[in-house]
C-alpha cells in the first residue's frame, strides 16, 4: 500500500502534468491527482530536472500493484505453515480484500471500485478454467460423465427453480416488505445463485484431498453447469424485459440450452484440433510453442462468448482435446513452460478474484432485509441437499458403484458459490431490477457463508466422516502393467458376454485415434505404450543422474540381465556418437508425463526416485557380479554401450 | 449338470442371491450363441468372437475360462470343455459389489477377484509368478506395437520384478534370489488399488445379438 499512498501524496504535492495533460478520472482505483494549473502559452517553463508523470502510467502501474499485493499476501499466508491447512486461502484473500476495501472506503469516503464484470469474465476466469481443464484426469471424467452431466443439468435446474419459487412464496408475505419482487425476478435470482462455482470448489477441494472420484464429481459439475447457468440467466433476464411470454419462448429456451452447451464444446474441440495441428509444424521455432496453447484456448473462450455460448465448456473442451497431442509434439522445455505458466496465471487470477470480491463488498451497494437474506441462505442449503439426495437415488440405479451417503454429503456440502454468481448479480440491469442492491447483499452473504463456513469446516468433516482420501502414490512400472493387463481382461470379458460397456467405446475411440487422428496431428507418430514410456522415463532419468555424477565410467552397461554378448559392442566413430546423442535426447523429449491428481500449487511430483534407483542399483550389482567372472570389458566401451542401449 | 433348452438353468451357489434370474437368462442366451446350441463350450468356440481378436492377452483370457483353479474344483489343470454352470462361475468373478456387504465379505470378494487375476499370470500353475512368466505377460501386452523390440519388453519385465522384490521382500542380500511372486506378495502389491470396484461387468446392458461369425 505504501507505494500507492506515496504516489498519491507526491501526485497531490507536485503534479505538473506534462504531455497530454490527461486528467485521471475517478478511474479504476480511485487515486486521482488534482488537476494542475496550466500556464498560458507565453509563460516559459524552465527545464525540469525531475518530473512525476503518474497519469501516464496509471493503469499498468495500478494493475501491477494489485497483482503484486495479491502475491505478497499469498507469501504472507504460507509463512505460518499451519494456516493454509486450517483456513483455505480463499477466505484469507477475501479478508485481505475486505481490509483493503475498508481502507479505500475510509480514505475516499465513497465506494471502492466494484469488480468489473467484464474484467472478471474476459480476463480473470479463463486462466483458471484452462488450468483445470488441461490437467483434468480425462479417463475418470468420462467414466463418470453421466453422473456429472446429470448433477450439472438437472441439479442446477432443480436448484434454480426450487429456490426461485420458494423465495417468491416468501416475498408474498407482506410483513417482509418484499412484495414488489416478481416471480420472474425471483427465478432469475434463483438461477444465478444456484450455480456451483469452479473457482471456489478448486480453492477448497485442493487442500482436502478427497478421493479422485468425489473430486471429479463436484468439480465436473461446477464446470458443466455453466451451460445451464448461461441459458437460464439469459432466459429469465429476457423474460423479465418482455411484456408477454409465449409457449414458443420456452421451447426456444430449451433449444438454446442445447445450442449453448453443444456449440461451446464443438468450438472447443475444433480449436483444440487446430492447435494440435499447428504444433505439428513448430519444431523449428520451439520458443513460441507455448504461446499457441494459450492463444488457441483463449480464442475458443472468447469465440464462444461472442456467440453467447458457454465459454467455460469451450475452453475446457479445447484444453482436454489439445492436451494429448500437444504433449507429444512440443519439446520437453516447452511442455514444462506451458505447465508452469498456466499454473502461474491461474494462481494469480484466483488470488485477484478473491481479493476483488472482498474489496467490492465494502461500500454502499447494499440493502439489508433480514427475511430475504436469511431465507435465501436457508433455501440454498435445503434445495442443494435435497437435490443431491434425490438425484443420487435416481442415478445410483445406473451406476455400477453406487454413491454412498457419505459421498452424497460431501457433494452437497461441496456446492460452493463464488465469483461467478457475484459477477452475474452485478450485471443485472438496475432499470429492470429496482431491488438490485438487495440481491447483491443476499448473494454476498451466501458466498461468504459457503466460502468461509463451509470452506473451513469441510476439512474436519471429511476427517470425521472418514471419507476416502486420494491415493498419492506415483505410478510404478508394475502398476502400469497391472492396470493395462486389467483393462484388457475387462474388455475381453465384456466381449465374451457380448456386452457393450464403457471399455467398448473407449477401445473404439482409441482405434480411431490411432488410425486417423494421431497420424494427422502428431509429428513423429510412433504408437507408444504408456508402459514403455514410463519405464524409459525412469531409466533415462537415472541415466542422466548417473552420467552427471560421473559414475558411468565405472559401471558396465545395463543391457538385459541374462543375455550379454561381447559381439554387440563395437568402437564407434564421432559422427555415430553424435547420432546417438541426438537419438538419446530425442527420446527424452518424447517422454509422456502423466499427472495423477490435480493440484493448484504444484505440478505432479517426480516419479518415485528411490524405486527407480533401487531397480537400477540391483541390476548393476548383479551385472557387476556376472561380469567380474567373465571379465570381458575394457574401460572405454561401457560408456558407448550404455548409450547404445537406448537406441 | 445338464442344461436343457427351456428350463431354468441352475444357479451355482456362489452367485445367489446377488444375480437376478434375468441376468442368468441373458448369460444363458449368450452361452447358447457361443456354443452353437451345444451343451458345452470348447476353446474353439471363442474364436467366433470378432472383437476378441484384437485383444493382446486373448490367449490368457480364453485360458482362464478353462482353468480348473478358477472353476472351484480342487484339481488342477485345464478342462477341455465347460458347461453353463462353469461359464457362470467365471462370470461371477466380475459381479459388482453390493452396498450391504460387510468388511469380511468385501475382503473375501476382493481376494477372489485377485486370485482370478493371479491365475492368469501364473500360467504353469505352480503358485508363483516367475520372471519368465512375467516377461511373457509383458511381451503379450506390448505385442500390439510392432516398433518395440523384445529387448525393451524384457527389461521392463525385469524392472517390474525388481520392484516387486523390493516391495515384498525389502532389502535383499547380494546372493539372495527372488523366486517369484506368491499370492500373498501379489495381494500386497494391489493393496492401494480398489480392485473390487473396478473389476465388474454390468450384466444387465447386454447386446445378446452381438456379432458372432
Amino acid at each position: 500500500l505504501l507505494p500507492m499512498l506515496a504516489a498519491l501524496a507526491a501526485g497531490a504535492a507536485e503534479a505538473r502534468a506534462t504531455s497530454e495533460g490527461q486528467l485521471p478520472g475517478a478511474a479504476a482505483m480511485g487515486t486521482g491527482t488534482p488537476p494542475s494549473p496550466s500556464g498560458t502559452a507565453f509563460e516559459e517553463t524552465r527545464l525540469h530536472v525531475f518530473t512525476l508523470d503518474y497519469p501516464h502510467v496509471q493503469i499498468p502501474f495500478e494493475i501491477t500493484l494489485w497483482i503484486l499485493l495479491a502475491s505478497l499476501a499469498k507469501i504472507g499466508f504460507h509463512l505460518y505453515h499451519k494456516l493454509p491447512s486450517i483456513v483455505p486461502e480463499s477466505c484469507l484473500l477475501i479478508l485481505v480484500g475486505l481490509l483493503l476495501g475498508g481502507i479505500i472506503f475510509g480514505a475516499e469516503e465513497k465506494s471502492p471500485p466494484v469488480m468489473n464484470s467484464d474484467v472478471f469474465f474476459l480476463y480473470l476466469l479463463p486462466p483458471i478454467v484452462l488450468d483445470a481443464g488441461y490437467f483434468m484426469p480425462t479417463r475418470l471424467f468420462f467414466e463418470n460423465f453421466g453422473t456429472i452431466f446429470w448433477y450439472a443439468v438437472v441439479g442446477t435446474l432443480w436448484n434454480a427453480i426450487g429456490i426461485g419459487i420458494s423465495l417468491y412464496g416468501i416475498c408474498q408475505i407482506s410483513a417482509f416488505g418484499l412484495t414488489d419482487i416478481t416471480l420472474l425476478q425471483n427465478l432469475l435470482f434463483g438461477s444465478l445463485i444456484s450455480a456451483v462455482d469452479p473457482v471456489a470448489v478448486l480453492a477448497v477441494f485442493e487442500n482436502i484431498h478427497v478421493n479422485e472420484q468425489l473430486y471429479i464429481l463436484v468439480f465436473g459439475e461446477s464446470l458443466l453447469n455453466d451451460a445451464i447457468t448461461v441459458v437460464l440467466y439469459n432466459l429469465f433476464k429476457s423474460f423479465c424485459q418482455m411484456r408477454t411470454i409465449k409457449v414458443i419462448d420456452i421451447f426456444a429456451g430449451i433449444a438454446n440450452f442445447f445450442i449453448v452447451g453443444i456449440g461451446g464444446v464443438l468450438i472447443g474441440i475444433l480449436l483444440g484440433f487446430v492447435a494440435a495441428f499447428t504444433t505439428r509444424f513448430t519444431h523449428k521455432i520451439r520458443v513460441i510453442e507455448p504461446l499457441f496453447v494459450f492463444l488457441y484456448s483463449y480464442l475458443s473462450y472468447i469465440t464462444a462468448e461472442m456467440f453467447h455460448l458457454s465459454g467455460i465448456m469451450a475452453i475446457t473442451a479445447c484444453a482436454m482435446t489439445m492436451n494429448k497431442y500437444v504433449e507429444e509434439n512440443v519439446s520437453q522445455k516447452s511442455y514444462t513452460t506451458i505447465k508452469y505458466f498456466m499454473k502461474m496465471l491461474s494462481s494469480v487470477s484466483e488470488t485477484l478474484i478473491f481479493i476483488f470480491m472482498g474489496v467490492s463488498t465494502v461500500g454502499k451497494n447494499h440493502e439489508w432485509n433480514w427475511a430475504f437474506v436469511s431465507f435465501t441462505l436457508l433455501f440454498c442449503l435445503i434445495w442443494r441437499a435435497l437435490g443431491v439426495f434425490v438425484l443420487t437415488q435416481i442415478i445410483n440405479v445406473f451406476r455400477t458403484i453406487p454413491l454412498t451417503f457419505k459421498d452424497q454429503f460431501i457433494i452437497a456440502y461441496g456446492g460452493l458459490r463464488g465469483a461467478i454468481c457475484f459477477s452475474l448479480v452485478f450485471l443485472l440491469p438496475p432499470a429492470v431490477f429496482p431491488r438490485k442492491k438487495l440481491f447483491i447483499t443476499a448473494v454476498i452473504v451466501v458466498i461468504f457463508f459457503t466460502v468461509f463456513i463451509q470452506g473451513i469446516t469441510i476439512r474436519p468433516l471429511v476427517e470425521f466422516l472418514d471419507v476416502k482420501r486420494s491415493n498419492k502414490k506415483q505410478p510404478a512400472v508394475s502398476e502400469e502393467i497391472y492396470n493395462r493387463f486389467f483393462d484388457h481382461v475387462k474388455t475381453g470379458i465384456e466381449d465374451v458376454c457380448g456386452h457393450w460397456g464403457h471399455n467398448f467405446w473407449r477401445d473404439k475411440f482409441k482405434k480411431f485415434d490411432n488410425k486417423y487422428l494421431r497420424r494427422l496431428l502428431i509429428r513423429e507418430n510412433q504408437p507408444k505404450s504408456s508402459i514403455v514410456s514410463l519405464y524409459k522415463k525412469l531409466e533415462i532419468k537415472h541415466a542422466i543422474e548417473m552420467a552427471e555424477s560421473g559414475m558411468i565410467s565405472k559401471v558396465p552397461s545395463s543391457g538385459s540381465l541374462s543375455e550379454y554378448h561381447e559381439g554387440k559392442i563395437k568402437p564407434l566413430s564421432p559422427t555415430e556418437m553424435e547420432n546417438m546423442r541426438e537419438i538419446l535426447t530425442k527420446n527424452l523429449y518424447q517422454i509422456r508425463h502423466r499427472t495423477m491428481s490435480y493440484n493448484r500449487h504444484s505440478l505432479a511430483a517426480d516419479a518415485n526416485e528411490k524405486q527407480a534407483k533401487e531397480i537400477l542399483i540391483r541390476r548393476r550389482h548383479s551385472l557387476r557380479e556376472s561380469l567380474r567372472k567373465t571379465n570381458s570389458l575394457s574401460r572405454e566401451r561401457p560408456v558407448l554401450a550404455f548409450i547404445f542401449f537406448f537406441i | 449338470l445338464e442344461v436343457s433348452q427351456g428350463a431354468q438353468p441352475p444357479i451355482p451357489s456362489l452367485l445367489s442371491p446377488t444375480v437376478t434370474s434375468e441376468q442368468i437368462e441373458h448369460l444363458h442366451r449368450r452361452f447358447k450363441q457361443l456354443s452353437q446350441d451345444q451343451l458345452t463350450i470348447r476353446k474353439e468356440n471363442f474364436d467366433s468372437i470378432p472383437d476378441l481378436e484384437f485383444n493382446p492377452i486373448r490367449g490368457k483370457i480364453v485360458h482362464a475360462f478353462f482353468d480348473k483353479r478358477n472353476l472351484r474344483q480342487e484339481s488342477d489343470g485345464l478342462a477341455d470343455e465347460i458347461n453353463f454352470e462353469d461359464f457362470l462361475t467365471i462370470m461371477s468373478y466380475f459381479r459388482p459389489i453390493e452396498m450391504n456387504m460387510d468388511e469380511e465379505q468385501l475382503d473375501r470378494f476382493r481376494k477372489e477377484k485377485l486370485k482370478f487375476l493371479f491365475h492368469m499370470y501364473d500360467s504353469d500353475h505352480d503358485g508363483k509368478i516367475t520372471l519368465q512368466e512375467y516377461r511373457n505377460v509383458v511381451e503379450e501386452l506390448l505385442s500390439g506395437n510392432p516398433h518395440l523390440e523384445k529387448e525393451s519388453a524384457r527389461s521392463i519385465a525385469d524392472g517390474a520384478m525388481m520392484e516387486a522384490a523390493s516391495i515384498c521382500v525389502g532389502q535383499m542380500g547380494p546372493d539372495q534370489v527372488y523366486e517369484g511372486i506368491t499370492f500373498e506378495d501379489f495381494l500386497k502389491m494391489w493393496q492401494g488399488i480398489d480392485i473390487e470396484t473396478k473389476m465388474h461387468v454390468r450384466f444387465l446392458n447386454m447386446e445378446t445379438i452381438a456379432h458372432c461369425y
